[in-house]
């Protein structure tokens, strides 16, 4: 009973562990992208997260109740992130009055849907629509990501259907699995083509004060596999 | 020597058990039933000490008569219920609240009986919502009561103490969370103060609110140690408890990283080590020396614009006319004339830094143990309010 949630915790510790600078100095003090992680319940939010923060996929998880957080270190061109992934409860009750507060200073939206499940697939309007009104800035990045794509005779969201719905709101569409990660794309690639997106988007909240002038970032190159248009 | 004293303190804890057996004992078989002196056991030390005392006291205290179950759920329930789906998964995934070593064909069953239970209630109460957390509570009186027991302590639980966080929306939950801040700031203005400018919020406590710990505690010992105490208290006792959890956890809180992920992460991972009885004994206390209705002014200013959309709730709820409701109007009603006079008055902060002074709840359950059992009556099954009158 108390592994699991052991070993959710572990993911965090393990991330903020890793902060900590050589030689004993406080760890330099590191950019943060706070990524929103949205869809229906079941579809796989938390098992995601989990796979990008603790490298594995956890081995039962549970209905997430209101809010959960995790975290993860990364450096990307040599400056080190802190990518915060927000995982939130998927019953549509939580949305309206508790989850709002935690859309705040969001960096970027993944919306979430199950390819074995039609209906959270056909939820994501709703969960756009949402995410409209709590984001005021119409810019900030959103992608889409199909889970559970290993299992593959259950499939009940063809490709073609998610891509030109993708299309239809100009997000970058990738389907994975959170279990059996050599599917398609990877977690951890999908994650990290979000941050270089962030990366080489526009300055992001310090949690240092800005004025050392010296944040001028080299735009990236964009992913092959993705189209951010 | 050290094997003496502990043994010494075993025969202490063993003949202390023994005592509040037998008093537990004596109150079941007077007539009328001792309700409030099983309410005091409840809060004591230890609770109820055993599941077969629970199956005993539990009903009692919810007032549900024993010779009159209902008869178990029928699978029909399943056809046609908005929140069929809902319930499945969430209850498919809630391995972690059976025992280890459960054999899967037992667990299994149990879960079906999770689901029906859920969807008994459901069905009879149209005005009841399912949450995400409901399923947490109701596994607890399954396996501590069984399934024809649990179906009827539920019923009354979801009408009675759990009834605002099964509103159509979770405004109420929100209102009920926003007495949290409040209760620090009375306690610790300092730990207050800190998460307020990491912006945290409350929704670290939610989970803790509406399972009544259930879905947060690894050990079921806790759990239900818990479960007795609320059942025991007024309905806003378990924002109390989550309170006092925090201020437990001051030093730890004021080290963190002043940011909301920080604070977030920091309070949602709940020790599994807390003190227990010392948590519940300065929850009654705190209980005592600030009142939800002292409360509600701040924690309204807490919610700004929540209060009127609240009240609005009620008076259509009330509507109805279900005893619960009237009851619950009459609080209402009461606290807000209070209120009326307090803003007349507004009185200054002058208790900022109250120190949590323990009033002895753990040992003898003196007057304020009292004041908490007759609070608790304000939200009670009706049926007590003969014994203080």
């Amino acid at each position: 009973m108390m592994a699991a949630a052991a070993e959710l915790e572990s993911s965090l510790e393990l991330s903020l562990g890793g902060g900590a600078g050589p030689g004993g100095l406080p760890p330099a003090r590191s950019r943060i992208f706070k990524i929103i992680v949205i869809g229906d319940s079941n579809v796989g939010k938390t098992c995601l997260t989990y796979r990008f923060c603790a490298g594995r996929f956890p081995q039962r998880t549970e209905a997430t109740i209101g809010v959960d957080f995790r975290e993860r270190a990364v450096t990307i061109d040599g400056e080190r992130i802190k990518i915060q992934l927000w995982d939130t409860a998927g019953q549509e009750r939580f949305r309206k009055s508790m989850v709002q507060h935690y859309y705040r200073n969001v960096h970027a939206v993944v919306f979430v849907y199950d390819m074995t499940n039609l209906a959270s697939f056909q939820s994501l309007p709703s969960w756009i629509e949402e995410c409209k009104q709590h984001l005021l800035a119409n810019d900030i990045p959103r992608i889409l990501v199909g889970n559970k794509c290993d299992l593959r005779n259950a499939i009940q969201v063809p490709t073609d259907l998610a891509q030109k719905f993708a299309d239809t709101h100009s997000m970058p569409l990738f389907e994975t699995s959170a279990k059996s990660p050599n599917d398609n794309d990877h977690v951890e690639a999908i994650f990290m083509t979000l941050a270089h997106k962030l990366k080489s988007h526009k300055p992001l909240m310090l949690s240092q004060p800005p004025g050392s002038g010296e944040m001028h970032l080299k735009p990236e190159p964009k992913p092959a596999m993705t189209c951010w248009c | 020597m050290a094997v003496r004293g502990r043994r010494a303190g075993h025969r202490d804890y063993d003949s202390k058990k023994k005592r509040k057996e037998a008093e537990i004992q004596q109150a079941l078989s007077s007539d009328p039933i001792d309700v409030a002196t099983l309410r005091r056991m409840a809060i004591s030390e230890g609770g109820l000490l055993t599941d077969e005392i629970r199956r005993k006291v539990w009903p009692k205290l919810l007032n549900v008569n024993t010779d009159d179950l209902p008869l178990p759920p029928g699978k029909e329930l399943r056809e046609d219920n908005k929140d069929y789906q809902q319930v499945l998964l969430d209850v498919r995934r809630s391995l972690r609240r059976f025992p280890p070593g459960m054999p899967d064909e037992q667990r299994e069953g149990l879960q079906e009986d999770l689901i029906d239970i859920i969807l008994h209630v459901l069905k009879r109460n149209p005005q009841l919502h399912y949450y995400q957390g409901y399923h947490d509570i109701v596994v607890t009186f399954l396996l501590v009561v069984g399934n024809r027991l649990a179906t009827a302590l539920v019923e009354k639980l979801s009408t009675h103490h759990l009834r605002d966080f099964m509103d159509p929306t979770m405004d109420n939950t929100k209102h009920i969370l926003n007495y949290l801040m409040p209760i620090i700031d009375q306690v610790n203005p300092e730990v207050h103060d800190f998460m307020q400018s990491a912006e945290v919020g409350t929704i670290f406590a939610l989970s803790w609110l509406i399972t009544w710990f259930g879905h947060v505690l690894s050990d079921m010992r806790q759990v239900v140690r818990l479960y007795d105490f609320f059942l025991a208290c007024h309905p806003l006792m378990p924002i109390y408890f989550a309170a006092v959890i925090v201020l437990h956890r001051e030093q730890e809180v004021l080290d963190c990283e002043c940011d909301m992920a920080s604070v977030h992460h920091l309070l949602s991972q709940i020790p599994q080590d807390l003190p227990y009885e010392t948590l519940i004994s300065q929850a009654g206390d705190l209980f005592v020396q600030f009142p939800p209705s002292e409360l509600a002014r701040e924690a309204r200013q807490h919610a700004e614009r929540m209060a009127a959309s609240t009240f609005k709730d009620f008076e259509l709820a009330s509507a109805q006319q279900r005893p619960d409701m009237v009851l619950r109007q009459r609080f209402w009603d009461r606290l807000r004339g209070e209120e009326r006079t307090k803003s007349v008055l507004t009185k200054p902060r002058t208790n900022r830094l109250v120190k949590l002074a323990v009033m002895g709840l753990t040992v003898a359950l003196g007057a304020a143990a009292l004041a908490v059992v007759k609070s608790a009556l304000e939200w009670a099954p009706k049926f007590e309010l003969q014994i203080f009158p």
